[in-house]
């Protein structure tokens, strides 16, 4: 990688965390309670796309399947690109940031949120592994195939932010203003 | 001395918060001073983290004190008990 290769990438990550610190719609993370309801939105999201792949598992190819599968995952999207963006912000980007940009509590949190995440998602490829060899796979639809694969995708790179959003405790009054001296 | 255990955790109480208000510095100047994240300070005050021992020293450091002054495994004493 080049030095301005370097910078480019620097002053991006830079940036990003200056944007991070900044408040959007802070009203719907100001609270644990809040936080937990996003999150909660966010697993709903993940299982639509796995309600998808076992609707194109059984349906598929069909108009059926189509006609399920595609606003299932619309939905989806939906859902889920404001429900990461929202708790990205809220944890202050200690899932997403470099960990050079991070200090020692965020990166233990983050270590913590992604333990967590790698544990649920062991659960996750057990319980398909399970599924897939009990199950007649002579005749799968590709559909499926792909939709399972972009569930899995999905679910590895966004449990570890909803795992963060669930177990964030409430940022101590007063530290978003300086009246706390 | 034993170590004063909350929910199981290891728990180190610290009086940050007074000295930051003693010398009147904001939790953001702080934190700026310190290198970290302005709600870490705030995490640091009410207990629910408890720094590394590099981030100890250096917030000792920072206060002019040392570290006991800052940190210790025993509640610190109430202002104007006796004990």
């Amino acid at each position: 990688m080049t030095w301005g290769d370097t910078m480019v990438r620097e002053r991006w990550e830079r940036r990003r965390q200056a944007a991070l610190q900044r408040d959007m719609l802070p009203s719907w993370y100001a609270t644990r309670r809040r936080r937990r309801t996003l999150a909660a939105a966010g697993l709903a999201a993940l299982a639509m796309i796995w309600a998808a792949t076992a609707v194109s598992w059984n349906l598929a190819p069909s108009d059926t399947a189509m006609a399920v599968s595609l606003p299932l995952l619309g939905l989806s999207v939906v859902v889920m690109l404001p429900v990461v963006t929202l708790l990205n912000v809220a944890t202050r980007g200690s899932m997403s940031l470099a960990e050079r940009l991070l200090d020692e509590r965020q990166v233990a949190e983050r270590l913590r949120s992604f333990t967590v995440a790698h544990r649920v998602m062991l659960g996750i490829l057990v319980v398909l592994a399970v599924v897939v060899l009990s199950t007649d796979t002579e005749d799968v639809p590709m559909a499926s195939v792909a939709l399972g694969v972009v569930g899995l995708f999905e679910t590895h790179m966004l449990l570890p932010v909803l795992v963060a959003g669930w177990r964030q405790a409430d940022p101590p009054p007063g530290d978003e203003e300086d009246e706390d001296l | 001395m034993a170590a004063d255990k909350t929910d199981g955790k290891e728990h180190v109480h610290n009086r940050i918060a007074v000295l930051r208000a003693e010398r009147g510095v904001s939790r953001r100047e702080l934190a700026t001073a310190l290198g970290v994240h302005y709600q870490t300070i705030g995490y640091l005050e009410r207990g629910e983290y408890s720094p590394s021992l590099h981030l100890a020293l250096r917030i000792a450091g920072f206060f002019e004190v040392p570290v006991e002054v800052v940190f210790s495994l025993a509640p610190f004493p109430r202002l104007g008990s006796t004990s």
